[in-house]
């Protein structure tokens, strides 16, 4: 689904020469910051839109691609800032969230574009997240492209045998495509389990995680 | 064809894999296996066919300790002249490396490099030991740069070829497979048998794929209904009509061709 | 409900945090202590089922479509432990990964949508079986109850946040988004109760004793979790229901925006003297609506386990 710029162009950006760490650890503390700032600083909300400009020119990601997943994002941002006009000085109030909500979210969109979600998963090893938890998240990556195919599976034959566009169907065939697919998630997750054990999880009872 | 069973206690140091027995029930009820008998001897290619549902995942599924869940009659499966109790199951799963008809069960990791290298490190390897042995699982299934790739961007065949290293990693003496060839495109499939032909080891190889069979496998086990119909010489029993008809299966086009009659 | 960044302040963000990391840890270690290894593949594949679940719209009212938030499906189907874990997870990688919820609001959406929904979502269940019942029909009531409640609960974390941090009014906040979730709850209690009735008719041993057994709630893990909610819903929700119009606008006026005050809005608010007709005080009214619109989700959560399960006679 995404295509990394950095593992598969080779990009030599700068961007990609960070270590994912760096990167992270940089992404979260420039959001923080923004998000931490007074809520009328616009110089600084100047200044930052000037260094994600020239980070996102200089890196080699492909813009349009960043544009338009900025833009695609931008509606949640609208929906909560919007309840913000109502009240004293509400539109001043409403464009400083839109400016600094927009700023934070485009750098983590970056963050998204140029680094791979397994490096992030190193990184946090790195920062000694919990294990379960890491396990967790790097499964839940691993397999979810795998079951959102499944489903839209699903979903296509569901609807290749449905006929009707009665209100109640479109909620029953909802409801059994999300338990379908419950059902075979669990039924792989044994496999799966079954597939760790048989190169070694789990021998005496100590099982090493991922 | 039946095979004769060799008395209790009496296994020769060849027979890799040593089946007495064995019977196994679904918690459901259903018989998947009734009464199974046969070895492997070293470096021997075995196939094992049948019509779906006759029990060969299952089977496979005890080759390395998988099943049962808990072990009630080690005696059943031998690996090495080893019984499969909790104490023997290390040295069976690291000595018997099973393959799994979906790759995407198998292949849980983030990257290729993680995922080969899952097995070592439960059997005790460490460090660059590790590293030696994926770069050189790697290179065996053809797979070389694939490291930092993502499982997610894989094709079917090139998944295969990482579970496949995956195995390999741990430098198992006995390889099972499990379909290895099913749901690949026809270049997929040679690519596949060739990797297979070049690897050193005994082979366990559940498939429906005939051609296969023949290409790689001199003898055949047919299974059938959790029982074993047939264990013989490959040709003599895939030319068989009368036999592969009783079970579900067809003589293969290569087979009528060797055969006009 | 996922806050962007930007919207929740300091104060806010490490209250949140401070709340949910707590929140997630005992998960965690509960989780560590007695989930067997085998079910490890379970909860990582099912964070993937929640996320793709919640791609799925269904039809709210008027054309609009709602999306399911999962908490009380995570915690039904594995207990509210790995529920917590599960939910943190998909939050975590939606904020990192396609930037949906902010990296500071993630402590607030963790404590709204992966600690008092799952949690208080499982109470409300726990408490409706020990009441009605374990037969399939009281199930199914008490799942449809409990999922209303934990959109609603969580909903009424998000409006305090939001006020607390100063982006939105209270009186603003809390009808707009309680409104909203109660409707968008009965969306939610449907599917889920709809997901769980199918699951029990095809395959009820995933529902069965032996394998909630894995994934038992302890009763020190829930009074842990039931701590941290009150506390945030304290931090969060108490400045407001319990009016100190004083000390909040002493606070407002050190913390900087009591100047605003005295401006005339530039928007009329939709909600200029919120009440009732008949009510005269907007808390009372909105009181009203909230105890109408529970006992609502009440009888539609027993209508509804009804209608699924014909068969059983009481």
């Amino acid at each position: 689904m995404n295509t990394w710029p950095c593992t598969q162009s080779g990009s030599t950006a700068n961007a990609c020469r960070l270590s994912p760490v760096t990167r992270l650890v940089a992404a979260v503390i420039f959001v923080c910051v923004l998000a931490l700032l007074p809520r009328m600083a616009w110089p600084a909300y100047a200044l930052a839109a000037i260094m994600l400009l020239l980070i996102a020119l200089l890196s080699g990601v492909n813009h349009a691609r960043l544009a338009k997943r900025i833009l695609l994002l931008e509606p949640f941002v609208l929906g909560v800032s919007i309840l913000s006009l109502f009240q004293p000085g509400g539109l001043y109030i409403f464009l400083a969230l839109l400016t600094k909500s927009t700023l934070c979210l485009s750098c983590m969109v970056f963050l998204s574009e140029t680094t791979p979600f397994s490096d992030i998963f190193s990184a946090l090893r790195l920062l000694k997240a919990p294990d379960l938890l890491v396990t967790t998240l790097a499964l839940m990556h691993r397999y979810l492209f795998l079951l959102i195919e499944e489903m839209r599976r699903i979903q296509r034959a569901r609807k290749s045998r449905t006929f009707s566009n009665r209100r109640s169907l479109i909620w029953h065939s909802l409801a059994s495509i999300i338990a379908q697919l419950f059902v075979r998630t669990s039924e792989r997750a044994e496999r799966i389990y079954m597939a760790m054990c048989a190169r070694g999880f789990n021998l005496k009872g100590q099982g090493q995680a991922q | 064809m039946s095979y004769e069973s060799k008395t209790a206690g009496d296994v020769a140091p060849e027979r890799v894999i040593e089946i007495r027995g064995l019977e196994f029930t679904y918690p459901d009820g259903r018989k998947a296996l009734k009464g199974i008998n046969f070895s492997v001897g070293r470096n021997e290619c075995v196939a094992l066919i049948g019509p779906n549902g006759a029990g060969k995942s299952t089977l496979l599924l005890h080759l390395n300790g998988v099943l049962p869940e808990r072990i009630i009659s080690p005696q059943r499966v031998l690996v090495l002249g080893m019984p499969a109790n909790s104490q023997n199951l290390a040295m069976i799963r690291k000595n018997v490396g099973l393959l799994f008809q979906d790759p995407d069960d198998q292949l849980f990791c983030s990257t290729v490099f993680e995922d080969v290298a899952f097995g070592p490190p439960q059997f005790g390897f460490e460090g660059a030991e590790i590293d030696r042995r994926v770069r050189n699982s790697l290179a065996k299934v053809e797979l070389q740069g694939y490291e930092n790739r993502s499982p997610q961007h894989l094709s079917r065949g090139e998944k295969k070829r990482v579970c496949l290293a995956g195995v390999l990693a741990c430098e198992p003496g006995v390889l099972v497979l499990d379909e290895p060839t099913s749901d690949l495109d026809p270049r997929g499939k040679t690519e596949l048998k060739a990797l297979l032909r070049n690897i050193d080891a005994t082979k366990i190889i559940a498939t429906h794929d005939l051609e296969l069979v023949v290409e790689l496998c001199p003898r055949a086990i047919i299974l059938d209904k959790g029982e074993i119909a047939a264990d013989g010489p490959t040709l003599k029993l895939l030319s068989d009509e009368a036999l592969m008809l009783a079970h579900g299966l067809e003589v293969p086009h290569i087979i009528r061709h060797m055969h006009p009659h | 409900m996922h806050i962007p960044d930007g919207f929740i302040d300091g104060k806010t963000a490490v209250v949140a945090a401070a709340v949910s990391v707590v929140g997630l840890s005992t998960a965690l270690a509960r989780l560590r202590a007695t989930l067997p290894p085998r079910r490890v593949p379970l909860i990582g594949l099912t964070a993937a089922f929640i996320f793709a679940a919640q791609m799925l719209n269904f039809p709210v009212a008027g054309g609009t479509s709602g999306h399911l938030v999962g908490a009380v499906l995570a915690a039904v189907l594995l207990g509210p432990g790995a529920a917590v874990l599960v939910m943190s997870s998909v939050l975590i990688l939606q904020c990192f990964m396609f930037a949906d919820g902010g990296v500071t609001a993630l402590g607030a959406n963790m404590f709204n949508m992966a600690l008092i929904a799952p949690v208080a979502g499982y109470g409300v269940y726990a408490l409706v079986l020990h009441i009605a019942g374990q037969n399939l029909r009281a199930r199914l009531f008490a799942v449809a109850f409990a999922s209303w409640c934990s959109t609603v609960a969580a909903s009424i974390g998000c409006a305090g946040q939001l006020a607390l941090s100063g982006a939105v009014e209270w009186h603003v906040a809390l009808p707009t988004m309680v409104n909203i979730h109660m409707l968008i709850g009965i969306g939610e209690a449907f599917i889920t109760t709809l997901v769980i009735a199918a699951i029990a008719r095809v395959r009820p041993e995933l529902l069965s004793e032996s394998s909630r057994q894995d994934f038992k709630a302890g009763f020190g893990e829930m009074a842990v979790y039931g701590l941290l909610v009150s506390i945030g819903l304290a931090a969060f929700v108490a400045p407001f229901a319990c009016k100190w119009p004083d000390g909040l606008e002493k606070a407002a006026a050190v913390l900087g925006f009591g100047g605003k005050a005295a401006e005339q809005p530039v928007f009329p608010s939709p909600f200029p003297d919120y009440h009732f007709p008949g009510f005269g005080n907007e808390r009372l009214s909105m009181a009203v609506i909230g105890a109408a619109g529970t006992l609502t989700a009440f009888i539609l959560a027993y209508a509804l386990a009804r209608f699924l399960t014909p068969e059983e006679r009481r």
